[in-house]
């Protein structure tokens, strides 16, 4: 052997095959052949690197980065080989790391079969050779390996312009897994997202029918918990997939989701390093845009919420500053109702209101806002909507009257729904004290039990009708109802609903008209205790007035009876005086008609006193049972003087049987005496008074009714509300006290005073009086009552 | 003939009775006074007694108890220019009740009712 010659030969042929263009495997063996050859050895061979073991002779071999020279294989420690290696053992092998002081790329083993030396030179060179190859392989792997890289980088641009395309978040990841599974190569993925409140594991879109396997749930569940990825290829045992990986989607160093991509086509033997590799690589770069999708998402819907709350919360403001206008009950009412109703304000379509009457618990329609018919709903909408104006100026501007004719507006004013009706739903909004958002039935549902058999929305024998009222077909009305809180009570309701566009009633509108109602509620009672204040103040005004009058009266009185009394006296001796004369002179002596003048005018006298003393009188004077006809002549014998020049003649119907009447025997007197001297002098010529008393009896109760009535001339029509007032005198001479007082002693015994008026002819005074319980008059004569 | 005890704080009243009732064939006795009443009643021995009820002193519902107390079944006018003392229960303990007036008339006829004439 020469060993100048043959060394440089090996030398040459490994350096020719390493620059050859030959495939990486050619140029390997031939290297192999060409040192089996020229070393004689009876193996050489070329250990990959996937096949070194983490222990054993290889793997110390290769971290050591030394070669082994075994001279004497036999001898040999055993102890560090492992059981794959044993065949490598020969009687003397070499085994030689290719490392390029980068990586190892495998080892270079060449063994004989019979012992022999290694010369110093035979290492050089081998040696060198196995730097040689290092190398050479290193080189071959550059392209692949940048080509590699090349792709990965191509795949992850390409991937970024994707994600950044968009933030709508169903396109951006379906873009995901489509662009991914191109990337990877695969047939179709799942892409799975946590659900935030529930924490599930929702697909949100896949390619192919992947996600219908019930193991891609379990494979998603596991790399959302252990956030490393999970690779599988032939898995076998009956599952319908070749290959598949899963990676989390992780951000923030919390995973929110994952995505899985099966039946990848990759080199079987280097599936597992490679894919997951590009897929993490692939992931980390999506999850961050996922998330920022999902935020950008979730804050979007979070500021289009908060401006519909913000606007509806302005709204609510000038609805409540167009409350503030009025203190009239009725005005109010219609501003709430037309807030509900107008574009700007709640857009319902109609409202009704009805308020809680205490006392009999129910409920009565009070006032409706709302278009009677759809055509007459689109008019008015498409007037609204050309109008301009903040809300308050709207519903300021609406006119009033314009609801007084409207259908709906009759027909709740009609309604009262007791609150006994306790499976109306009306009623039981006001007896539960929540609002009701009651929608259409579907299909399947029955709708409501309900008493009344006919299964309409409102549940009961009066809310049928209601319903009825209400809309064209009970069975299927969608409405809604709140009720009204005043301070600490509940003073009603308002009904809604959306007949004509049948928008659906949302929990969102229900919360917001409960908002509303509750200021209205404190508005509508507000209105309400103002006019019952108002109404109270006048009452005060009044019985104050009445009061000081009273006092006033009561003081006159005093004073008109101490006078009044220290006067009688007097009057008496006068009278009887003057009467005497009356009596002891002759008729012809002008003396007689001078006593006779004094007598007239004593009498007159007295009679005012009587009058005054009678007014002025406290009503608690003692009654007794009074037999009527007694008193009506003790009153007629009064008038003597008046009767003495016959003009007047006396037609005295009295009742045989006349019950008796409870009352006070003086001033029973004094007042048809009053009534006798009116009708005298009302007939000035001649006339005639004509008296009847006689029993009546209405609904079951007994009166005794006496009819004074004369032929004079009647009083005149424009005086005729006045004549029971004190002190109005349509003649000349008296107080005008007379007919005051009949009025107020028929009065005072529960008694009523008519008049039958007729100018010209004559005046009919008529009395009604209460009989006196239980005392029936005996039958048969009377003896002359005292 | 009938005797008849007219008893007025008032001259004139007094003077006015008496011309009348004389002339209705009565007796006539004056009492000025509730005691002076007392007095005549029981010198004079009425049969029926006229009483106005305010007078100076003892007033006429006090007259009409003493006198009562003695003699239970004497007709007791009471004659008043006073309307309201109809309330006052004692008056029930006189046998009739007659506001005054310028015309005895009602008076005359009370007077001849009591004494059944």
């Amino acid at each position: 052997m020469s060993d100048d010659v043959r060394p440089y030969e090996l030398l040459k042929t490994i350096l020719q095959l390493s620059n050859s263009s030959l495939s990486l495997e050619s140029k390997l063996d031939r290297m192999l052949q060409a040192i089996a050859q020229t070393l004689q050895s009876d193996r050489c061979l070329f250990l990959k690197p996937e096949v070194i073991r983490n222990a054993g002779m290889l793997s110390r071999i290769v971290s050591e980065k030394k070669p082994f020279w075994i001279e004497n294989g036999s001898s040999l420690p055993r102890e560090n080989i492992l059981p794959e290696e044993e065949h490598l053992i020969s009687s003397s092998f070499a085994c030689l790391p290719l490392d390029d002081e980068t990586s190892c790329q495998g080892i270079l083993y060449i063994g004989f079969q019979r012992n022999r030396r290694f010369s110093p030179e035979e290492i050089d060179l081998l040696h060198l050779i196995s730097m040689a190859m290092a190398g050479m392989i290193r080189k071959t792997h550059f392209p692949s390996l940048s080509e590699q890289t090349r792709f990965e980088l191509t795949a992850l641009r390409e991937l970024g312009r994707v994600v950044t395309s968009t933030l709508k978040l169903e396109d951006l990841l379906q873009l995901i897994l489509v662009t991914g599974s191109r990337i990877l190569k695969a047939k179709g993925g799942v892409l799975r997202l946590m659900d935030r409140n529930t924490g599930e594991l929702k697909v949100n879109c896949q390619l192919g029918d992947y996600d219908q396997i019930p193991f891609d749930a379990k494979i998603a569940r596991r790399v959302l918990l252990t956030r490393k990825p999970f690779s599988l290829q032939q898995p076998g045992k009956g599952l319908p997939f070749a290959s598949v990986v899963c990676a989390p989607l992780i951000s923030q160093g919390n995973s929110f989701g994952s995505l899985s991509f099966y039946d990848l086509e990759a080199n079987p033997s280097t599936f597992s390093e490679e894919i997951s590799q590009l897929l993490l690589t692939t992931v980390n770069q999506i999850s961050s845009s996922i998330d920022n999708a999902l935020s950008h998402y979730e804050i979007s819907d979070l500021a289009r919420r908060q401006e519909i709350r913000a606007r509806r919360l302005s709204t609510l403001w000038e609805l409540n500053k167009a409350l503030l206008t009025t203190v009239n009950l009725d005005r109010m009412i219609e501003l709430t109702l037309t807030a509900i109703t107008i574009g700007d304000g709640l857009r319902f379509n109609r409202a009704m209101l009805f308020l809680l009457n205490e006392e009999n618990q129910t409920l009565y329609g009070t006032m409706a806002v709302g278009p009677d018919s759809a055509e007459e709903a689109g008019r008015i909408w498409n007037s609204l909507s050309a109008k301009q104006g903040s809300p308050f100026e709207m519903i300021l501007a609406l006119q009033p009257t314009s609801e007084e004719n409207s259908l709906l507006n009759s027909a709740i004013k009609r309604m009262r729904i007791p609150l006994s009706q306790d499976q109306c739903i009306l009623s039981r909004t006001i007896l539960e004290g929540r609002p009701f958002n009651i929608q259409l039935p579907t299909l399947e549902e029955k709708g409501p039990e309900s008493s009344c058999g006919r299964s309409c929305q409102l549940g009961s024998g009066v809310g049928c009708q209601v319903a009825q009222q209400l809309s064209h077909d009970p069975k299927a009305y969608a409405f809604a109802t709140v009720p009204l809180w005043g301070k600490g009570k509940i003073i009603g309701m308002i009904l809604v609903d959306n007949l004509y566009n049948k928008n659906p009633i949302t929990a969102e509108d229900l919360h917001f008209l409960s908002m509303f109602a509750n200021q209205a509620g404190l508005a509508i009672e507000n209105t309400i205790l103002y006019r019952n204040i108002e109404e109270v103040n006048k009452e005060l005004k009044e019985a104050q007035a009445l009061l000081v009058h009273r006092e006033k009266m009561a003081a006159l009185g005093e004073l008109s009876n101490t006078i009044a009394h220290e006067i009688r006296n007097p009057l008496v001796s006068i009278g009887g005086f003057a009467r005497r004369l009356y009596r002891a002179l002759p008729a012809e002596m002008p003396e007689n008609k001078y006593a006779q003048t004094i007598m007239v005018e004593v009498g007159r006298l007295e009679r005012i006193l009587n009058n005054i003393l009678q007014y002025t009188r406290d009503d608690s004077i003692v009654h007794e049972a009074c037999d009527l006809r007694g008193i009506l002549d003790d009153g007629l014998s009064m008038l003597a003087d008046e009767l003495d020049d016959g003009r007047i003649t006396i037609a005295r119907t009295f009742d045989e049987q006349l019950p008796r009447v409870m009352g006070d025997r003086q001033g029973l007197k004094q007042a048809f005496f009053n009534l006798f001297t009116n009708a005298c002098q009302a007939m000035q010529e001649k006339g005639t008074l004509s008296i009847r008393a006689h029993p009546f009896s209405r609904n079951g109760t007994s009166f005794v009714r006496v009819e004074v009535k004369d032929t004079g001339k009647g009083i005149a029509p424009e005086n005729l509300h006045n004549i029971f007032n004190p002190f109005f005198s349509a003649r000349e001479s008296g107080l005008g006290l007379g007919l005051p007082i009949v009025h107020k002693i028929v009065t005072s015994h529960g008694g009523q005073i008519e008049v039958d008026n007729h100018p010209g002819e004559g005046t009919a005074f008529i009395i009604t009086l209460p009989t006196h319980p239980g005392r029936h008059p005996s039958v048969g004569l009377h003896p002359k009552a005292g | 003939m009938k005797k008849i005890l007219v008893v007025d704080d008032e001259e004139n009243i007094r003077f006015l009775y008496k011309e009348e009732l004389e002339d209705e064939g009565f007796t006539v006795e004056l009492a000025k006074n509730g005691e002076e009443a007392l007095e005549k009643f029981n010198v004079f021995r009425p049969d029926l007694i006229t009483l106005d009820i305010k007078m100076p002193g003892m007033n006429g519902i006090e007259v009409l108890k003493r006198i009562r107390e003695q003699e239970r079944n004497l007709p007791i006018i009471l004659c008043s220019a006073y309307g309201e003392y109809k309330q006052d229960l004692a008056t029930w303990a006189s046998d009739a009740y007659v506001v005054k007036c310028a015309d005895l008339t009602e008076l005359k006829e009370t007077i001849r009712r009591l004494l059944k004439l």
